[in-house]
């Protein structure tokens, strides 16, 4: 799996009632209905996890993206 | 039956020549035994009445003759763990203030070493057996019988002083719930300084049973042949054990627990799977559980002879009351569990502060549950470990039970950490099993599946051990 697929997974993971057709690389946090402050958290929790890294607090809240996720875990790879 | 020394003097006059206790190659009738403890308790009782003597033994014979020779002199029986920390053994020793302090060989090295004058420090074996005191005592119901120090997981440890009456009102109350009777022969790897091994010991007496002691649980093989050597009847094991068993046993074991009528565990909730196996493996036998605490032994009876049931501690015991106190002090069928009834201690050894918890009586347990509809009783977890997450309250043991139903998890901790944000976050420390290829990504994808939100760890560490007590308890505190 390359790391778009696996970027993507994490997304799937962390929203499980999002569908494939609703994935968006630039899709912003305020129209995913149910991206709050804890689904961030899940979020950067299984980005950390995955990819044995450590996001800094000021990453983690930046994140609004999959896309600006996807360039924060390869700023660290 | 007023006090704990009538059981033995009981079981004596009823089976004289019946075997009370089988120890490595010893064996002991009822009348061996007692004479043991007649002749041992004539020295103990030198010291006046109600004198502490401290006792620091692994399971044996010697430990039970001492530890009856110390109620029979009408002492009280102070009981240290054997892998207690010498920082621990002299903080017990300073607040416990024994009057003499008895071992073995194998620790005797570690009470010389206890700086403290107008103390007797004695191997077991160099006791002056010969010696005679006059005086006849009897304990009395109210006098203490035992002091154990609890675990202290959170805390510094407490000492309980257990009555001669708190414990005749438990032992009956087992041997009723659990029909033990005189036809018994009890095998026992539970340690006696714990509350769970000592009820045990406690229930063959009274019912003139006869008692196979192990030092310890380690060696299934051994268990399964004691079991069909002694044709044994009951078994008591901790839950890690019946675990173990599970994971590591042969036909050979499976086999040998099937000949029981019964296997008793406790305090916690088991998974649900655990109940069901055990239930299949015992055949004819009950699998039962029991809820309490060394300051209120055996609250609650657990016998999992039903279906839906399996993750309860049970009905409260005869005679014991229990309510479920809210934040607000508000009683109903959630919150902390509160216990009042003659097993429970009326306080604690020398501390006022602690005495604090017990209130008309009742026990303020710090132990979270809620009862179902039927009256059952289920444990959720600790007051003192709740974590605050923006304001949600989150029940650490509820993420730990889910990530261990995940295959390849041995144990795990959640704990609260600060967070800039939120105030803290979970953080999730695991124990995987030896074979275990669980990747910290999974736990957390599981987690994020089965939990609310803010449940979901922020952290997951993996460990190799975690920091234990002299009892076995995690020290939680620690990982914080």
């Amino acid at each position: 799996m390359d790391l778009e697929q696996e970027v993507q997974k994490i997304f799937f993971e962390a929203f499980p009632t999002l569908k494939e057709s609703q994935f968006d690389w630039n899709k912003k946090q305020k129209d995913y209905e149910n991206w709050d402050s804890f689904a961030q958290l899940n979020l950067i929790t299984l980005a950390e996890s995955t990819f044995d890294i450590n996001l800094t607090l000021d990453e983690s809240i930046s994140i609004t993206s999959a896309k600006e996720l996807l360039d924060c875990i390869k700023s660290h790879l | 039956m007023n006090v704990i020394t009538d059981f033995l003097q009981n079981s004596v006059n009823k089976y004289p020549d019946k075997i009370a206790l089988v120890s490595s190659n010893q064996k002991y009738t009822y009348k061996e035994l007692f004479e043991s403890v007649k002749s041992f308790s004539s020295y103990i009782a030198k010291f006046p009445k109600n004198s502490v003597v401290s006792l620091l033994f692994e399971n044996s014979a010697d430990f039970i003759i001492s530890y009856l020779a110390t109620l029979h002199a009408s002492c009280i029986a102070h009981i240290l763990p054997i892998i207690i920390s010498d920082e621990n053994l002299l903080k017990q020793i300073e607040s416990a203030e024994p009057k003499m302090i008895i071992t073995t060989k194998q620790f005797i090295k570690r009470i010389e070493k206890i700086e403290k004058k107008n103390i007797e420090k004695f191997d077991v074996n160099e006791i002056p057996i010969d010696y005679n005191s006059n005086e006849k005592r009897n304990p009395l119901p109210e006098n203490i019988s035992y002091l154990l120090y609890t675990s202290g997981t959170t805390t510094v440890p407490k000492g309980v002083p257990v009555t001669h009456q708190n414990c005749v009102f438990t032992t009956k109350n087992i041997t009723k719930i659990l029909n033990y009777n005189e036809t018994d022969v009890n095998i026992l790897p539970l340690p006696l300084y714990h509350s769970f091994g000592l009820g045990c010991f406690h229930t063959s007496l009274f019912t003139g049973a006869t008692l196979v002691l192990h030092k310890n649980a380690t060696n299934i093989s051994e268990l399964s042949c004691s079991i069909k050597n002694n044709s044994a009847s009951t078994l008591a094991l901790v839950p890690a054990s019946l675990t173990k068993i599970l994971h590591e046993s042969k036909d050979e074991m499976l086999n040998s627990l099937s000949r029981l009528r019964l296997l008793i565990t406790n305090t916690t909730s088991l998974q649900t799977n655990i109940v069901k196996e055990y239930r299949k493996i015992l055949k004819n036998g009950n699998f039962a559980t029991y809820y309490g605490l060394t300051e209120a032994s055996r609250s609650t009876f657990m016998i999992f002879d039903k279906d839906g049931k399996e993750n309860s501690v049970g009905l409260p015991s005869p005679g014991v009351e229990l309510k479920l106190v809210d934040s607000k002090n508000n009683s109903g069928d959630k919150g902390e569990i509160w216990i009042r009834g003659r097993n429970v201690i009326k306080k604690y050894w020398k501390n006022p502060e602690a005495d604090k918890n017990i209130v008309d009586g009742w026990l303020k347990t710090g132990d979270l549950g809620y009862r179902d509809s039927d009256g059952y009783l289920y444990l959720t977890g600790r007051v003192d470990n709740v974590i605050n997450i923006s304001g949600e309250k989150v029940i650490p043991e509820e993420i730990e039970r889910m990530v261990k139903s995940l295959s390849g998890i041995e144990e795990t901790i959640a704990v609260g950490i600060d967070h800039e944000i939120y105030g803290k976050v979970v953080k999730l420390f695991v124990k995987k099993t030896s074979d275990s290829k669980i990747k910290k990504s999974e736990i957390v994808t599981y987690c994020i599946k089965n939990l609310e939100r803010y449940k979901v760890p922020a952290i997951v560490e993996f460990v190799d051990e975690f920091p234990r007590t002299e009892y076995g308890k995690i020290k939680r505190f620690m990982l914080q």
